[in-house]
């Protein structure tokens, strides 16, 4: 097991540094020049060409990425392009707003999904399931962003009862913080809930067709005993590969739902920063994501084994 | 299966039950007012006395000290540093905790600030300033010719500043004595004031600068001579300015300057969002609204709107370079004739600003309010103009920025305008960035919107737009008239003089010759709570902040 860690935590380099790497040229190839977006109204060319100058830009583009990934693996991602502040300083700044929704979404998706999912299982083909059904449907299909603007639509505005959008801190004022959660954690976990949702509510059916849930049920167990204590735990399986994937999921739809809703996260540092041409802001953040994304499903996988203990991974103990 | 789901359903309900009791605890108001300090002042205007114009600012009242306004702000200031903003946004702080040498009174004239008076040499090739005494930095360093020195040499010399196009026509710095300073041109320049109103002339203490480094644009705390001192910048969030009880400036009667205690400023991009701080009064100040929310403004009891026409302009730029459509001047004009500006005005603007026809705006002493070329569409003559040039249908590739819908429903309704001449615009919509790129490039195949934020002198807004070469000339225009007009009004300070060279430039660049489509002006706004007094807007639309004060 652990030789199976290491080795997946060695791979996440060669993977990382290509990440880089298209991001980079991908970057360099899409038109636009930061050095004019930053400018803004100043087109004197001899700043211009200064600007580019001490931004770097003038250089080869091989070398340019030679010597951002000199400084990367030292921890020195550089510093905006439009904001001169360090890149690693503006991200951090944003993570705990991104790490709140991205929890509060996570936990709905994952609570609402088992709750519903659970009761529909058991009650498979009722009125219930049909309509779990449906809204799971539903959720997969619309659109993060379309979601998001009907619920400002109808609750913010027309209704009134939370607002459009914005943040206020935590530690600032946490029950307004909470107020300003609620409808984009929901718009975010929307999705991945869908897919839970099903998963588990699938997952569960097959499980609870099998020998020894009713040799339980015959022995007399209470229902909420073979669920909770025999089935849930054999059924957690597949569920769990799945969260671990929405956890991806989670973090890519973040870039649309703060933008949406004006949540100061990285998301939308990420939107206004590919807008703006900031290539050291961009690199830095598709990084970041890419990792999250390798260590969750690498986290995923582990637990996997955990809890079916007839997995293992690598050569050597059973 | 055995149905005893209690233990879920009770679950289920004792959420819900939660979830709504957490939504109604979440449902409370929170409102903000305007703390007001005791003790009134009675006060006429505050004015700045010795050499210049003497202009009162205000209306008169009894003026009171104390209290903390919000103003809240189109967008986050992403330089505190006058030396590398590039930002309109960015100003509105600046003005609040620098001085310049000197100002503008609101009607665009030029007063003393930190410069008392000044004499220009008669050749035109220098101009002496004399300073202010006694003035000192928030941090406590000396305000003198040699600071003046360092500053302007800092924004000509530094590499990437971004002062050193308007500080092109500098030549050297002198330091005369303690409080005389003299700047040589290497040829005249009359817009020179006008260049040292802004960020070019404002004064940073160099010690805060050395001490801060690389942070000093993002960490600018006790670095100006200004009315307030910026204490507090979190990322969009919020901004604080305290009031600087040793400023030079006074009121009318003497009594210092400025009223209020603070000034906490927040970034809010969303105008609906402003507005709406505006109307909850959880923010008191504003100098950007949605032209759509101004009559909702006008009609709110609680809140003063005040309108001035300002100096920017909209425009329409075609790429006149040869190989492409616009190359055919007329081509341009049957445009300019067959615009409805009107109908853009009110439609797309709501009525705020102005119709345009040049560059000149309104405030600027320049403008002809008779000169209007335009001031009908002329479908007739535009068609005539077309069937001129002999080859067919006027076709030509339409350049938007994506995502704003107002900015594509202004491309819609001018491309509308101009199918009625039967002109075909085709709508290209592009991300901003690209269309800059491609306007640098001057590779650009029709026409894309370009807009200017407008500079107090009308040179600002002409020379570097339409002299050929220029850094803003993305139309490679070229006339050679319009070139000696321009270079001559620069060297000329007498102010009817210049304004008949503008005046016979602007006959040619809209009208015979057009570099350009001009469309409108826009106007200098101030939304302000009705217990906010003092403040009326200026044509470069920054708010002055040492004049407001607070009614209980």
């Amino acid at each position: 097991m652990l030789q199976y860690t290491i080795r997946r935590l060695l791979l996440m380099v060669p993977v990382a540094l290509l990440v880089t790497i298209i991001s980079f040229v991908l970057l360099r190839l899409t038109p636009g020049d930061p050095v004019l977006v930053y400018a803004g109204e100043e087109h004197d060319p001899a700043t211009l060409a200064a600007l580019r100058h001490s931004l770097g830009l003038d250089r080869p583009l091989p070398v340019q990425y030679v010597f951002w990934l000199e400084r990367a693996v030292q921890g020195d991602f550089g510093r905006s392009i439009r904001t001169q502040q360090p890149v690693l300083e503006a991200i951090v700044e944003r993570l705990p707003a991104t790490i709140e929704l991205g929890t509060a979404a996570l936990i709905i998706s994952i609570v609402v999904a088992f709750v519903i999912g659970i009761i529909a299982a058991l009650k498979r083909n009722s009125v219930f399931d049909l309509l779990s059904t449906g809204i799971a449907i539903a959720g997969v299909s619309l659109p993060n962003f379309f979601l998001g603007i009907a619920l400002i639509l109808f609750i913010a505005v027309f209704l009134r009862w939370l607002p459009p959008g914005g943040y206020t801190p935590l530690w600032q004022d946490p029950l307004d913080n909470l107020r300003h959660l609620i409808l984009p954690a929901i718009t975010l976990a929307t999705a991945s809930l869908a897919v839970n949702l099903r998963q588990i509510r699938s997952s569960l059916i097959e499980v609870l067709s099998q020998d020894y849930i009713r040799t339980a049920q015959a022995k007399g167990l209470p229902q909420r005993l073979v669920v909770l204590r025999h089935a849930l735990k054999n059924a957690m399986i597949p569920v769990i590969t799945v969260i671990g994937l929405q956890v991806g999921s989670i973090i890519e739809g973040a870039i649309i739902t703060e933008s949406i809703f004006f949540w100061p996260g990285v998301g939308r540092l990420a939107v206004d920063s590919i807008a703006g041409r900031d290539y050291p802001v961009v690199q830095a953040i598709v990084l970041m994501s890419a990792l999250s994304y390798m260590v969750s499903t690498l986290l995923v996988d582990v637990l996997y084994a955990w809890f079916d203990p007839r997995i293992s991974y690598g050569g050597g103990a059973s | 299966m055995a149905q005893r789901y209690l233990s879920r359903r009770r679950f289920l309900t004792s959420a819900a039950v939660a979830g709504v009791s957490l939504l109604l605890a979440s449902c409370g108001q929170k409102s903000a007012t305007p703390t007001t300090g005791a003790g009134g002042v009675s006060q006429a205007s505050p004015t700045t006395k010795v050499g210049g114009a003497v202009t009162p600012t205000t209306v008169s009242s009894k003026a009171r000290y104390g209290g903390t306004i919000t103003f809240v702000l189109e967008n986050d200031v992403i330089d505190f540093d006058p030396m590398r903003s590039r930002a309109f946004v960015d100003r509105n702080v600046h003005y609040q905790i620098y001085d310049s040498l000197v100002r503008v009174d609101p009607k665009g004239n030029i007063i003393p600030w930190l410069a008392e008076r000044w004499e220009i040499a008669p050749d035109g090739k220098s101009v002496t300033f004399f300073l202010r005494q006694g003035v000192k930095f928030h941090d406590g360093t000396a305000f003198d010719a040699n600071v003046v020195k360092w500053n302007l040499d800092r924004y000509r010399n530094t590499p990437d500043s971004a002062r050193r196009g308007e500080l092109a026509s500098v030549d050297s710095v002198d330091v005369v004595d303690t409080y005389t300073v003299r700047v040589n041109l290497k040829a005249p320049f009359s817009p020179l004031l006008a260049q040292l109103v802004d960020r070019a002339g404002m004064m940073v203490s160099p010690k805060a600068v050395q001490e801060a480094g690389a942070d000093f644009t993002r960490k600018a705390f006790k670095a100006g001579t200004g009315p307030f001192i910026l204490t507090e910048a979190v990322k969009d969030d919020h901004i604080t300015l305290e009031r600087n009880p040793d400023w030079w400036g006074k009121d009318e009667a003497g009594n210092p300057l400025p009223y209020l205690d603070k000034i906490i400023i927040k970034p809010i991009t969303n105008s609906d969002v402003r507005l709406a701080n505006l109307r909850t009064g959880e923010a008191q100040v504003a100098n950007n609204i949605a032209g759509k929310d101004v009559a909702t403004v006008k009609a709110d009891s609680t809140l003063t709107y005040q309108e001035i026409p300002g100096l920017s302009f909209a425009s329409l730029i075609p790429n006149r370079k040869e190989g492409f459509v616009f190359h055919e001047g007329n081509y341009v004009k049957a445009v300019a004739m067959a615009l409805d500006r009107q109908e853009i005005h009110d439609k797309v603007f709501f009525g705020v600003g102005a119709v345009g026809y040049g560059a000149i705006a309104p405030p600027h002493f320049a403008y002809d309010p008779a000169f209007a070329p335009f001031p009908k569409p002329d479908i007739d003559g535009a068609k005539r103009l077309v069937a001129e040039v002999g080859k067919g249908q006027l076709q030509f590739e339409f350049l938007v920025p994506s995502g704003d819908p107002q900015t594509l429903q202004l491309a819609q309704l001018i491309q509308a305008q101009l199918a009625k001449a039967d002109i075909k615009a085709e709508i290209v919509q592009l991300e901003f960035a690209q269309i800059l790129q491609l306007q640098d490039q001057k590779s650009f195949k029709g026409m894309t919107l370009v807009g200017w934020s407008g500079r107090i002198d009308p040179d600002g807004n002409t020379y570097d737009h339409i002299h050929t070469g220029a850094p803003f000339n993305d139309s490679s225009y070229s006339n050679k008239q319009v070139d000696q007009y321009l270079e001559q009004q620069r060297t000329i300070t007498d102010q009817a003089q210049r304004r008949d060279l503008f005046r016979k430039a602007e006959q040619i660049y809209v009208v015979d010759d057009p570099a350009r489509v001009w469309y409108h002006f826009g106007a200098a706004m101030l939304v302000t709570s009705k217990k906010v007094q003092g403040l009326q807007p200026y044509p470069d639309q920054i708010i002055r902040f040492q004049y407001a004060w607070l009614q209980k």
